[in-house]
């Protein structure tokens, strides 16, 4: 019957593959990386005594309900074997009394460990989120460029939902469990060692049973974590890309292309729930059959003398006692096994060089003349072809410089480079005469104000958008700049203003009216030096003008660079470097590259010969 | 629930069974104690060793057939758990793929990623763990007073008290938890947001050097998380201490009734010794329903998640009453009285919109920013319906085609590139699936992006998108309207697509899709397209104030007389100093 093999049929996993995470594999060998099981726990450790105090009260109310969970059992025992034997109601009275107080004070020390150990949790997991946060703001963009959205997101809700899981409630089991443990023996031995021998014969099938089990489940959880990361990956993606699927339709498409993955991480997700499902059951059966020994050992010793009926009551109890720590570590280990993962995956990316701190020991740039020169400046992604190519200009303070050129000429990577998303491979930028790479790479950006290419807008009103530029503007500020902007009429029209929200599908919002946001952006943040990379791209050119009245007004007395495809707002520029293939193929303002009549000259006469129709 | 449970009925086979080796496992355990007090009293107290040996014996067969048993099971549960949230996930992906673009306003982006992710998972442990140790549980706190009551009915009334009122602050406490949850859940999805958004706008973050803005911002939404979290475990831990309480304080009654009753006769002391065991054993099972609690009440919150994405109503249709499928268009579109808002805003975008542009004509469609020109354009795939009035396609109204004949057929290259993880071949089979490379580089030389992408070292095969090669941005608008070109679509429509490429380029491209004879529209700012246009449409403030060809534009139109000035008067001025 096929329904019954079905669950047999899954395909195995091979072991010994290594479950290298593939997305860091690009990376040069971070300093430290979480490598292994015992690393990564000792670091959640580390995070977790930062809060001693209450890591200690804990242990204390740990300490305390074990030993009021030892000692009910054996007043229970007592007050069985004294009745048995004496008779004496008033003697029971009183062991019952003891027994009350024992039961509750152990429920008000197992309420206040959870009490205590649920914020020390909840504050670690906060804490590693924050870190794991700040840390990736402080990533170099190259590190951005290089992974999926959604797999990063995965690290900061799944990984960290695991981690969060399991200092919720294996902590407290752990510690328990190990006092338990040890107390529970103790007594054992004390009541019979013979008996406690017997006992411990089941120890060594767990120990051969557990590792069978943790080698492998270590390798699938992590296995999981990055297929569910591979999914998030592919899901943002085909969100963010709804318009060119659906328009396309190709529903159908990207439904395989999830159900693939969907398989992948099913998979994996199987075999690690089965395998680590066997813990429990192992640690049943052999709980059981120290049940049975301990009975059938014990029958045997009473028989002849050695204990007495009471000792196996309270023997059986404690026997029980003795496999319920190992039972719950055991069970506690599939959480751990898949929080370890999780937090693997979170100390992988918090262990990557960051750019913030690297350059600890560089300078502020704290204000700038505005001159900016690139000295030989090459620049290629990782072993590829030449972006640019011994790239060399000055730009004086308060000078417009345009870069002209094909797309793919390399304009956009000048701009990455001037705000050092990406260093270059070879030469020097200087500002201000001084090699940029002395100063800290924000106290640079922080007195240059960009409009990129892709303007993007926040969740929030279109007041907050525009104050991004300045933080500290004033509403009165924001407006002023909308008006500069030109986009203060189309603001006004909506029925809220500047109150209007914008959502993440940034309805009603057009990518021309995102321009001019983006522009009163930039005109709020009034830094000495302006980029605007195609900043009018998507703006018609009634607006443009009036805007470029504006811009003319920001740029006086600023350095500015622009890239821009229409060349009549170039036209103006105190330099013009024209670009071809990475490289500057001529340079000079309007007039005289007009008169070079070169690449400039033709690129200026189509563009005029395309307007006069 | 209802989908999780229709869901889980798919593998109803695999949890009976799961459910049957439970029920195994639970025979064994609650048998044991009853073979412990015969041990004790047959065999210990009677100083009889072949009943000790042979019921020891007994229970070890009893074990392992258990641990058969469980072994099995896991492999049951594993199963049917893992392909519910298999088919949940497939599901909930495909219905997201139907969803319209007022949904996605509805659900943002990082939302659905915790849900059919997160929300999925947490119900896949809920199913597993049901299988195994929940179902478990209460079956062996049943057993358990069952078994005491086979032992000792007086005894075990204490039981038959207790439980019940355990059973009510169980309910109580899982109703409330669960509302916690879904809070929590939500609080999941707000620190989602927060990275989706800190990850696309990186560039922008990083180049305002707004980091401490954006840590704060974050840190304001993992605080609140921490804090509702934190309530919440809070409530499940109460569970524990109460139910040992109770439980425990039974065992007080049962001792001072049990052993009195020895003395009296009325029970032995191997029926006390059992009873206790039972209760023992019964506050173990109960305490694992803090846990229950736990998971139950998170499963639920998640399962009304992923309802709410199942049950969402998605307004974009495929028609009632469809044309058929088969048609073939020639590419006349009519827009006739077209009103449209975006949905969920009050700010009307296009009005009383009425022109018709003919098959296989090049129109431009010119306008100022924000004038409504990308929502004209997305109305014709029906990517959005109007709110008044009909666009048809050669007469036939676009709301009754089936939206895959009628998407088949159109070319679209929206403004913002969109290109996927993968290499440029499959970036291009989005177009067409079926395209041969030949195809691919026809089109790609008439998107005038062949050169570029040979140069590449890996030409076809050269990764791109999010984790790939670093593509200009005109190159990549090219690279869009080689996917749509690849389609040899009936109908193509370039939203600003051009507005990278300089006017050389620009003119050899659009030669190049003359050859296509397809009706083309193009929004454009560049009056060196609109020149070449066979028409154009001029569109002001969402209605349309000119239409014709550009001398007559020029004629008739302020307007464009304005822009055209606005694109001239350099040109001119040029011509002086020239």
């Amino acid at each position: 019957m096929n329904k019954w093999t079905e669950p047999f049929r899954y395909e195995r996993i091979q072991l010994n593959q290594t479950w290298e995470d593939n997305d860091l594999q690009t990376e040069t060998a971070p300093a430290k990386r979480a490598e292994d099981f015992r690393g990564t726990a000792k670091r959640i450790w580390q995070l977790l005594s930062e809060r001693k105090m209450s890591l200690y009260l804990v242990i204390l109310m740990v300490a305390l309900s074990s030993f009021f969970s030892l000692a009910g059992p054996f007043v229970v025992g007592m007050s069985i074997d004294w009745f048995v034997e004496d008779g004496d109601v008033t003697n029971l009275i009183y062991a019952l009394i003891v027994l009350a107080v024992i039961y509750l004070c152990h429920s008000l020390t197992v309420f206040l460990q959870h009490f205590w150990m649920i914020k020390i949790a909840q504050e670690t997991v906060y804490h590693m989120r924050i870190q794991l946060f700040h840390h990736m703001q402080k990533l170099p963009i190259p590190f951005f460029d290089r992974r999926r959205h959604g797999e990063l997101m995965s690290r900061l809700t799944n990984d960290m939902d695991n981690v969060s899981n399991m200092l919720n409630s294996s902590v407290i089991q752990i510690i328990q469990s190990v006092l338990t443990l040890a107390g529970v023996l103790t007594v054992m031995l004390y009541l019979s060692p013979l008996l406690t021998l017997v006992t411990l014969t089941i120890i060594p099938a767990m120990y051969v049973g557990m590792k069978w089990i943790t080698k492998r489940t270590g390798k699938l959880f992590k296995a999981q974590q990055r297929h569910l990361g591979d999914m998030n990956g592919y899901l943002q993606e085909t969100m963010s890309g709804q318009k060119v699927i659906k328009s396309f339709s190709q529903e159908d498409r990207v439904i395989a292309g999830f159900e693939e993955r969907n398989v992948r991480l099913r998979l994996a997700a199987f075999w690690a729930q089965v395998i680590s499902g066997f813990i429990p059951k192992l640690m049943n059966m052999l709980n059981n059959f120290s049940f049975a020994i301990i009975a059938g050992a014990g029958g045997l010793f009473v028989l002849y003398d050695m204990i007495t009926i009471g000792v196996i009551v309270i023997f059986a109890e404690y026997a029980r006692q003795f496999t319920r720590p190992l039972n719950d570590l055991a069970n506690q280990f599939n959480t751990l096994l898949s929080a370890i993962a999780g937090a693997e995956r979170v100390f992988n990316i918090i262990d990557e060089p960051d750019e913030v701190t690297e350059e600890a020991d560089k300078k502020e740039l704290v204000s700038l003349q505005g001159g900016v020169s690139f000295e030989n400046v090459s620049f290629a992604y990782d072993n590829d072809e030449w972006i640019l190519n011994r790239l060399s200009f000055q730009a004086s303070p308060g000078e417009t410089v345009a870069f002209v050129g094909p797309t793919g000429a390399g304009k956009t990577t000048i701009i990455s480079l001037l705000s050092r998303f990406y260093s270059p491979t070879t030469g020097l930028i200087r500002f201000d005469g001084e090699d940029v790479t002395n100063f800290k790479r924000e106290s640079v950006r922080n007195n240059i104000a960009f409009v990129l290419q892709d303007s993007y807008l926040f969740e929030g009103t279109i007041r907050e958008n525009i104050r991004y530029g300045r933080l500290n503007a004033t509403d009165a500020e924001i407006e002023e700049a909308a008006v500069k902007a030109n986009a203060h009429s189309f603001i006004r029209r909506f029925p809220d203003g500047y109150q209007t929200r914008i959502d993440s599908e940034g309805g009603g919002i057009s990518q021309g009216q995102k321009q001019l946001l983006s522009i009163a952006r930039a005109l709020l943040a009034d830094p000495d030096i302006l980029v605007l990379d195609e900043a009018t791209s998507s703006i018609d050119t009634v607006t443009e003008i009036k805007i470029q009245q504006a811009l003319n007004i920001l740029m006086k007395g600023r350095t500015s660079f622009i890239i821009a495809h229409r060349l009549n707002t170039v036209r103006s520029a105190d330099q013009i470097l024209v670009l071809n293939e990475g490289e500057i193929v001529e340079r000079g303002n309007h007039e005289q590259l007009l008169n070079k009549n070169g690449f400039y000259a033709d690129l200026y006469a189509s563009h005029l010969k395309e307007k006069s129709g | 629930m209802r989908h999780i449970f229709s869901a889980l009925n798919r593998y109803r086979f695999a949890v009976v069974i799961a459910l049957l080796l439970t029920l195994t496992e639970l025979a064994v355990e609650l048998v044991q104690p009853l073979i412990m007090a015969r041990i004790i009293d047959q065999g210990v107290v009677q100083q009889d060793m072949e009943t000790v040996l042979f019921w020891g014996g007994v229970m070890l067969i009893l074990s392992f057939a258990a641990f058969g048993a469980g072994i099995v099971n896991s492999f049951y549960a594993a199963h049917a758990s893992q392909n519910t949230a298999y088919d949940l996930r497939n599901g909930l992906f495909a219905k997201v793929q139907s969803f319209s673009f007022a949904n996605f306003s509805q659900f943002p982006t990082s939302s659905l990623m915790t849900r059919i992710t997160n929300d999925v998972n947490q119900i896949q442990n809920t199913i597993f763990m049901s299988l195994r140790i929940m179902l478990r549980a209460p079956l062996l706190v049943a057993g358990s007073v069952i078994m005491a009551i086979v032992v000792n009915a007086q005894l075990a009334l204490i039981l038959v008290l207790t439980i019940p009122l355990l059973v009510v602050f169980l309910v109580y406490l899982m109703r409330k938890a669960g509302a916690l949850f879904k809070q929590v859940q939500s609080r999941v999805d707000r620190v989602n947001s927060v990275v989706q958004e800190n990850l696309t706008a990186i560039r922008m973050i990083k180049a305002f050097t707004r980091r401490s803005y954006e840590t704060e911002r974050f840190d304001g939404a993992a605080d609140e998380l921490r804090v509702k979290m934190m309530r919440t475990f809070r409530l499940i831990e109460t569970t524990m201490p109460v139910i040992l309480l109770v439980m425990n304080f039974s065992i007080i009654v049962v001792l001072w009734f049990g052993t009195t009753g020895v003395n009296t006769g009325g029970a032995t002391i191997g029926e006390v010794v059992a009873i206790i065991n039972y209760i023992t054993r019964m506050s173990g099972a109960l305490t694992v329903f803090s846990m229950i609690i736990m998971i139950f009440s998170r499963a639920r919150a998640s399962a009304e998640r992923i309802g709410e994405v199942f049950e969402a109503d998605v307004d974009l249709k495929e028609p009632g009453d469809p044309y058929d499928d088969a048609l073939l268009f020639n590419g006349e579109i009519v827009f006739d009285n077209v009103h449209f808002r975006y949905p969920g805003t009050r700010q009307s975008v296009l009005n009383r919109l009425s022109f018709t542009v003919q098959s296989r004509e090049q129109t431009a469609v010119l306008g100022a920013t924000g004038a409504g020109k990308t929502s004209l354009f997305q109305l014709i795939p029906r990517l959005y319906d109007t709110d008044g009035g009909t666009v048809r396609i050669d007469g036939k109204d676009v709301s009754r085609m089936p939206l895959k004949s009628l998407r088949r057929q159109i070319g679209y290259v929206p403004q913002e590139t969109m290109l996927f993880s993968g290499t440029i071949e499959e970036n291009l089979r989005w177009g067409n699936e079926e395209a041969d490379e030949n195809e691919m580089i026809r089109a790609l030389k008439d998107a005038q992006i062949y050169d570029t992408i040979a140069s590449l070292k890996h030409g076809l095969q050269s990764t791109v998108g999010q984790r790939g090669v670093n593509l200009s941005g005109g190159q990549k608008q090219r690279l869009a309207i080689a996917r749509a070109l690849l389609r040899r679509p009936s109908i193509l429509l370039l939203d600003d697509s051009t507005s990278a490429l300089d006017a050389k380029t620009e003119q050899s491209l659009l030669q190049a899709i003359r050859k296509y004879s397809c009706t083309t529209i193009m929004i454009t700012q560049k009056m060196s397209t609109t020149v070449r246009a066979d028409n154009i449409l001029l569109l002001d403030e969402g209605e349309l104030v000119g239409k014709g060809s550009h001398s007559q534009l020029l004629r008739e139109s302020d307007l464009y007389r304005e822009i055209y000035a606005s694109q001239h008067a350099v040109s001119e001025e040029e011509g002086v100093h020239e």
